[in-house]
């Protein structure tokens, strides 16, 4: 990798960060278990490593986010989560800055197009 | 799976022991959920070979357990810079100190002191130590602040409580950082130094110029015989600094001429300091470090001898403490001046 390619996906990872955690919230208004909300994530177009899926899901649950419960399905034991109330009030938030961040990038963009 | 079973087995051993299991079922249902969605898009199970290049897909297992851990460091990046400004600080003056107290037992000869190799040799372990204490300090800080935040308000990073009404008053930029010389400033500078040219030129004629009363211990005055007499290597020094201040009246005299004393003298002082090292080490290398001797040795011995030694010995590490500091200026103003250049190359700014 050479070095502008190192810098360009530092800050591509940087630039997904925020946005992936909006969306985990975003999709965990509807219930799911880890591999399946990865799916459903890749299926809008936002691929997302386990690696950093699953841990992520457990910070979102430890800062009170969301909410889980171990339940079987297929006749396995899975873990599933959904957004809790703060979840749900924190998620509003973020849209509103993101939607306005977004707005003003636009705006930007568009203008240097 | 038996490789999948391996590799939970190897995260797990690196995961916080309250949260281990949980984590490991979890991550566990999650994997074997995928592998079954890989094998029947494929129709068969994995190979060993695709196994493995699955797994390699999770990372390390240290680095697998590692996300499941809150965000660890030792200083956080609000801290760092201020533990860094204080680690900068801590370094310099242990070295300073460290160096005055070396010079000291040295010039006293005190017993376990160390020699100038001994010095270079122990401050890497110095500076360890140093940037150890500090470290401490700022980690526990980071921990407390972090684990009790706002409670120790005294401990918050200083980026959280300070006043931009406390910051220093501005201060003029000058060209090469420091403040012009003014007209008045360059004028009393030559007449200081033909002053000194003077004063410097009547010594040989009126030694108690330079030594004041202790001339009587030099020179016979009536029926008193003086026991002391300077030694030949003075004879150098005096026509090298006599020399070398001349050519530094004579500079400033030309710079007042031609209406140049303003300009910043980098070059002329570092030159200047560096040349002053001549005569300091003409000093430091008479025969002996005698620099008085006995006219009578036979019958002054006994009487002068141990006064003459404490003499030689005081002039000797006067010089040895002035050739220091003319070395730390010249290597200082060197290093200001390769740092100046270096800035303003990188910054893409002509040169002053």
């Amino acid at each position: 990798m050479t070095l502008i390619e190192n810098l360009f996906e530092n800050l591509r990872l940087e630039l997904r960060r925020g946005c992936l955690t909006l969306a985990v919230l975003a999709e965990l208004h509807q219930e799911y278990y880890g591999y399946t909300l990865r799916k459903a994530l890749a299926d809008r177009g936002l691929e997302i490593d386990e690696s950093t899926l699953y841990p992520l899901l457990r910070r979102l649950e430890a800062q009170g986010l969301l909410t889980s419960e171990w339940r079987e399905e297929e006749k396995r034991n899975k873990r599933f989560y959904r957004l809790s109330g703060d979840g749900e009030q924190i998620f509003r938030q973020l849209l509103a800055e993101w939607q306005a961040i977004n707005a003003s990038v636009n705006t930007t963009v568009h203008n240097i197009q | 799976m038996e490789l999948l079973d391996r590799y939970l087995q190897a995260v797990k051993k690196h995961l916080p022991w309250q949260r281990q299991d949980d984590i490991i079922a979890e991550l566990k249902a999650n994997l074997e959920a995928q592998l079954e969605d890989k094998e029947a898009a494929l129709g068969r199970p994995l190979t060993k070979a695709e196994a493995e290049e699955w797994l390699k897909q999770f990372g390390h297992p240290i680095q697998a357990a590692a996300r499941y851990q809150p965000q660890r460091s030792l200083i956080g990046p609000a801290l760092f810079p201020f533990y860094w400004y204080v680690l900068g600080i801590a370094l310099f003056w242990a070295t300073v100190i460290y160096a005055i107290v070396t010079v000291v037992l040295v010039a006293t000869q005190t017993p376990g002191g160390v020699d100038a190799l001994g010095f270079v040799l122990r401050l890497p372990g110095l500076w360890m130590t140093a940037a150890a204490w500090v470290t401490l300090i700022f980690a526990i800080i980071e921990y407390a602040a972090a684990r009790c935040p706002g409670k120790f308000p005294m401990l918050a990073p200083p980026s959280t409580n300070w006043s931009p009404a406390d910051l220093p008053p501005l201060q003029p930029e000058f060209a090469g950082g420091k403040k012009p010389r003014s007209f008045a400033g360059a004028v009393t500078e030559v007449i200081f130094g033909f002053l000194f040219l003077m004063w410097w030129l009547l010594i040989p004629k009126y030694p108690y110029l330079l030594i004041g009363p202790g001339v009587f211990y030099i020179d016979d005055w009536g029926h008193v015989a003086a026991p002391f007499h300077w030694a030949p290597v003075w004879h150098a020094v005096y026509w090298w600094v006599l020399a070398l201040h001349v050519v530094r009246l004579g500079w400033q005299c030309l710079d007042l001429k031609f209406g140049r004393w303003q300009r910043p003298r980098t070059v002329q002082q570092i030159a200047m300091s560096a040349l002053g090292l001549i005569p300091l080490g003409i000093l430091l290398a008479a025969p002996g470090q005698m620099y008085f001797t006995l006219r009578h040795p036979e019958e002054d011995a006994a009487r002068f001898g141990a006064a003459l030694q404490s003499i030689n010995l005081a002039i000797h590490w006067c010089a040895v403490v002035i050739c220091v500091i003319s070395v730390v200026t010249v290597v200082v103003g060197l290093g200001r001046m390769g740092l100046e250049a270096y800035r303003k190359r990188v910054a893409g700014m002509p040169p002053a």
